[in-house]
């Protein structure tokens, strides 16, 4: 393996090469610490020991109650809630969006027994029993909510990959709070990222709809 | 204006009949002024003015808003086929070399069905993807990645500028790690204005990489099971982007291919073609026989499909007594990583009597550049204005002052004023030097302008359709970003027959339908719209000859208003729409239109503010207001147009103060290649927003805006910062560190 090459940092001057001696060290050093590369080459195989090769199908049968229905579905321990929902099911619900898999986006956002939860930090095995709820299930039958309404009405989306997300946090949360202040909705949404910038809309939608909701009790 | 971003007229004259008219395109993500032969005037269709309009110039709700908040509407990533196979890719884990791989590894895992070498054994840049495995489901797709052997051999690499400029380097370019530009300007007069200057000032301004973030990462899904056709459902900002690369890869015909995209969930410049995802989704396609579902997880994402180019300028600039740039001097590299990046130059829209600049790209061992919303123009602006706020508080004179003494169009000097006016500038004590704030917080205001040609061009081909139900059709390939493609073009044909929007179905997003133009460089409302609007004018004309016709009438006293046709040579000759409709043959009436110069601008303008806190103890910058005011022509969706500029707003909040990919010098591993370390804008940075459409403009034509709402913000907020507590921060974005560096104290 050659490892010649510059560095930059923290080399005082612009455009100082260190001596190769010095980076061969440093980088082998840091590749040994790192996962034991052997010389000579670069060996990325995280998992070699423990790929999967025989591994047994894990595939069990659950039954999950989304919006309202029980769904019987095939999948695996490891198997999301999310990829339940999007892949697994017979008829996926795809309105729920994977974004950063990782409890980041809120893109996910479903209720679980009414409460918002990152779809893809929950294991679908663990939904078993607990009722959920997508954003399929907020208009059940075509009728929409008042959070959904004033999404339309104050153009709360743009390209709309995170409006599924946001409406559901938007709903649990006014549902439970309609008087909340336009500080208290942006709290609540401190878990879904929009990157085309839709928020003030959302939050004028969230205050509207949270007027709706006040008039309604 | 635009110096900088335009080449000249042609000179020779337009023949007979015809005429010059101004239109921008695109060149290297650069809007350039651009000039085309069109007919000279031939009584076709103009809008209406603006009092008349029933519709277009309101607010006008999403025509597929429900469909959004209901999950109903169908993006890319949710395409779910018969015997579909998930595909995931695997990233390169050095920056430069070889690699070699064990496919049979990852084909021997269970619900694994194809895996596929996909760079042919040489990598070039980090996080370039070098192999793919599709399988039953994403998971299944995983365990082959795991299972797959590969063993990269280190090549040579150079991952900063400063190690593709060290003697040594490995090349990367093929005519050299840096290349030059053609030096612009006058640089013996710039030096001599610069001495004699009453003020002057230099300084360097330091550009990160920013990532564009689409929440729908790039991809496709593929339906092809063999045979001789195949429809690609494609995250992309051009439906006609997709098509012929797609044909080429699977071995079909161009017209055997249909591209769909009902919706796309972000692209920021960053979606054109079938792209590297796409390519690998028809290759594992065609070796499968299966269809196959690849988008990109985040790491992916972040890793080989693009960013917006880092950079470096150094800028000296000088003024006399009144505030008069009477020089400015630039030196500005670009780091696009194997891209060149790009940076339309200084003094970007600002007037200066001399200038002179040098350009030039530093190529490295990263993923290449891509357009990102109006690219390069952020870069230039946050060096521009900065340098202006520097020489003005040097003079000791109003920066908004001065600003417009070197803006020579009046657009500018209004909409500044009226950004000023909503700020609150005129109250505002630091307006001619930095305050201090209170020992605890220091508020400051900051401000920029933009530019941007958002010009159309003879591309899109619209179909519209009246049924003899009374059912209204429109149609046409273009694809929505979100930006609200398909709202306007049913409310324009609407508007044209006097119907309400939801009358009108429209069909876009599929290359069965009429062409149209790839979504860049904010020319899709001047390409787009002129053409709906030709097609409506001459579908209404065409009804209401048939509808006439079936009367026994001129059809010159038959007109649509209010959801019917009147007849006004009759007090009782009012029909109601159905009633007409019903008059038409059983084919109905169809006109095609085409794009008409007439409809379509050039060129807009663009002020913005923002108002800043900062915490003095922490360096925290929190950004209490921002204000945009944008003209854009004949605006057709208020609604809409203040949705896009927040959102330029909001992007440019996150390049201010968040947003950075951080590499790994050494062995170039991205260090923030998710959302938790690469952080965009979230609920709590949301300042109050006001989001202002610029209404004095009266040109009865349609522009693009959406590029120039993201270009100023972020030079307003450094700017803003500065005016707070006189920390000048010279390096987006401006993270408490560097803010207590600047205000000396660290
Ligand atoms: S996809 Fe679950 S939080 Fe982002
Ligand atoms: S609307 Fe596009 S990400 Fe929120």
């Amino acid at each position: 393996m050659r490892y010649r090459g510059m560095r930059s940092d923290p080399s005082p001057e612009r455009g100082e090469a260190v001596p190769d001696d010095k980076l061969e060290v440093s980088r082998r050093g840091f590749l040994q610490g790192a996962g034991g590369a052997a010389a000579g080459a670069l060996l990325i195989q995280p998992d070699a020991a423990a790929a999967p090769k025989a591994r047994k199908s894990g595939e069990q049968s659950v039954t999950l109650m989304v919006n309202g229905e029980s769904r019987d579905v095939s999948l695996e321990a490891r198997t999301t809630l999310l990829d339940a929902l999007r892949i697994r099911l017979e008829d996926p619900l795809t309105g729920t969006k994977l974004v950063c898999d990782r409890g980041t986006c809120g893109a996910c956002t479903v209720l679980l027994d009414g409460d918002p939860v990152c779809s893809c930090l929950v294991l679908a095995v663990d939904a078993v029993g607990h009722e959920v709820t997508t954003v399929e299930g907020l208009a059940p039958e075509g009728e929409m909510n008042a959070v959904q309404r004033a999404m339309c009405k104050h153009d709360g989306m743009m390209c709309g990959f995170c409006t599924p997300g946001i409406t559901v946090t938007l709903t649990a949360f006014m549902e439970a709070q309609p008087a909340a202040t336009r500080e208290e909705v942006q709290a609540a949404l401190s878990g879904n990222y929009c990157r085309c910038g839709t928020y003030p809309h959302v939050f004028d939608a969230a205050l509207e709809a949270g007027r709706e909701l006040q008039e309604g009790k | 204006m635009a110096r900088a971003l335009q080449d000249g007229p042609p000179t020779e004259p337009a023949p007979e009949g015809k005429e010059w008219k101004k239109t921008s395109k695109d060149v290297d993500g650069h809007p350039v002024d651009h000039w085309i032969l069109v007919d000279k005037d031939d009584g076709g269709p103009t809008w209406p003015a603006r009092e008349r309009l029933s519709l277009l110039n309101k607010d006008i709700e999403r025509v597929d808003g429900a469909e959004k908040v209901t999950g109903a509407a169908v993006y890319s990533h949710d395409v779910r086929l018969e015997g579909m196979l998930y595909a995931v890719v695997l990233p390169a884990a050095i920056p430069q070399g070889t690699y070699s791989l064990d496919l049979d590894a990852a084909r021997a895992v269970d619900g694994v069905v194809v895996a596929q070498d996909v760079a042919g054994g040489e990598v070039r840049y980090l996080g370039q993807a070098v192999a793919a495995v599709a399988g039953i489901t994403p998971d299944h797709a995983r365990d082959g990645l795991r299972a797959l052997g590969v063993e990269f051999e280190a090549g040579e690499w150079a991952l900063t500028r400063e190690q593709a400029m060290a003697e040594g380097a490995p090349a990367i370019g093929r005519r050299g790690n840096r290349r030059s530009g053609r030096a612009r300007g006058d640089s013996d007069a710039t030096r001599a204005a610069l001495e004699s200057a009453a003020a002057a000032v230099e300084a360097e301004y330091t550009l990160p990489v920013q990532h564009h973030v689409c929440l729908e990462t790039h991809g496709v899904v593929v339906d092809y099971r063999g045979g001789g056709e195949a429809t690609v459902y494609a995250s992309t900002q051009g439906t006609f982007t997709i098509g012929s690369e797609a044909a080429g890869t699977l071995g079909l015909r161009d017209s055997d291919v249909t591209a769909v995209v009902e919706h796309m969930g972000g692209g920021f410049g960053s979606k054109f073609g079938l792209d590297i995802p796409g390519d690998i989704a028809c290759r594992l396609a065609l070796e499968a026989e299966r269809p196959v579902h690849l988008l990109l997880d985040r790491k992916g994402e972040s890793s080989f499909v693009g960013n917006r180019s880092g950079g470096w300028q150094r800028v000296k600039a000088g003024c006399d007594e009144t505030g008069k740039l009477v020089a400015l001097d630039a030196e500005i590299e670009t780091y696009g990583g194997l891209g060149r990046g790009s940076n339309p130059g200084l003094p970007y829209i600002y007037d200066a009597q001399e200038y002179s600049r040098v350009q030039a790209s530093v190529m490295t061992n990263t993923d290449s550049s891509r357009a990102m919303r109006a690219p390069g123009h952020p870069q230039a602006s946050f060096a521009m204005e900065s340098i202006l706020d520097e020489l003005a508080y040097e003079a000791g004179l109003d920066p908004l002052e001065l600003r417009k003494t070197n803006l020579s169009d009046p657009v500018y000097h209004r909409q500044l004023d009226r950004v000023a006016a909503e700020i609150g500038w005129s109250e505002h004590p630091n307006r001619t030097a930095p305050g201090t704030g209170d020992g605890w917080t220091a508020t400051g205001i900051g401000f920029g302008v933009a530019t941007w040609g958002g010009g159309g061009r003879p591309v899109c081909e619209v179909d519209v359709k009246i049924s003899s139900d009374g059912s209204v059709t429109v149609e046409v390939g273009t694809q929505d970003l979100g930006t609200g493609v398909r709202t306007y073009v049913a409310a324009i044909v609407a508007e044209e027959l006097g119907l309400q929007v939801e009358q009108v179905t429209p069909r876009i997003g599929s290359s069965r339908y009429g062409a149209a133009n790839a979504s860049g460089g904010s020319v899709t409302t001047a390409c787009l719209a002129p053409s709906v609007k030709a097609a409506a004018w001459a579908v209404r004309r065409s009804f209401l000859e048939k509808v006439a016709g079936a009367r026994g009438v001129d059809s010159g006293q038959l007109k649509c208003a209010d959801g019917a046709v009147h007849d006004l040579s009759s007090a009782a000759g009012k029909l109601s729409w159905s009633a007409a409709c019903a008059l038409l043959p059983s084919e109905g009436v169809a006109e095609r239109g085409k794009w008409n110069h007439k409809l379509a601008g050039n060129g807009v303008h663009g002020a913005q503010g923002a108002k800043v806190e900062v915490d003095l103890k922490t360096g925290q910058v929190q950004v209490l207001e921002m204000v945009a005011v944008q003209d854009c022509g004949l605006p057709l969706n208020h609604l809409a147009l203040r949705s896009q500029l927040n959102g330029g707003m909001i992007q440019a909040l996150g390049y201010a103060l968040l947003e950075e990919r951080v590499l790994d010098p050494e062995l170039g591993l991205n260090l923030n290649p998710n959302m938790e370390d690469y952080k965009i804008p979230g609920s709590m940075q949301m300042p109050l927003m006001k989001a202002i459409v610029d209404e004095e403009d009266d040109r009865q034509v349609v522009i693009g805006m959406s590029e120039a709402a993201v270009i100023p913000g972020a030079s307003a907020i450094a700017n803003a910062v500065h005016n707070a507590c006189g920390a000048r921060v010279r390096e987006l974005p401006l993270t408490p560190d560097k803010v207590l560096a600047a205000l000396g104290r660290v």
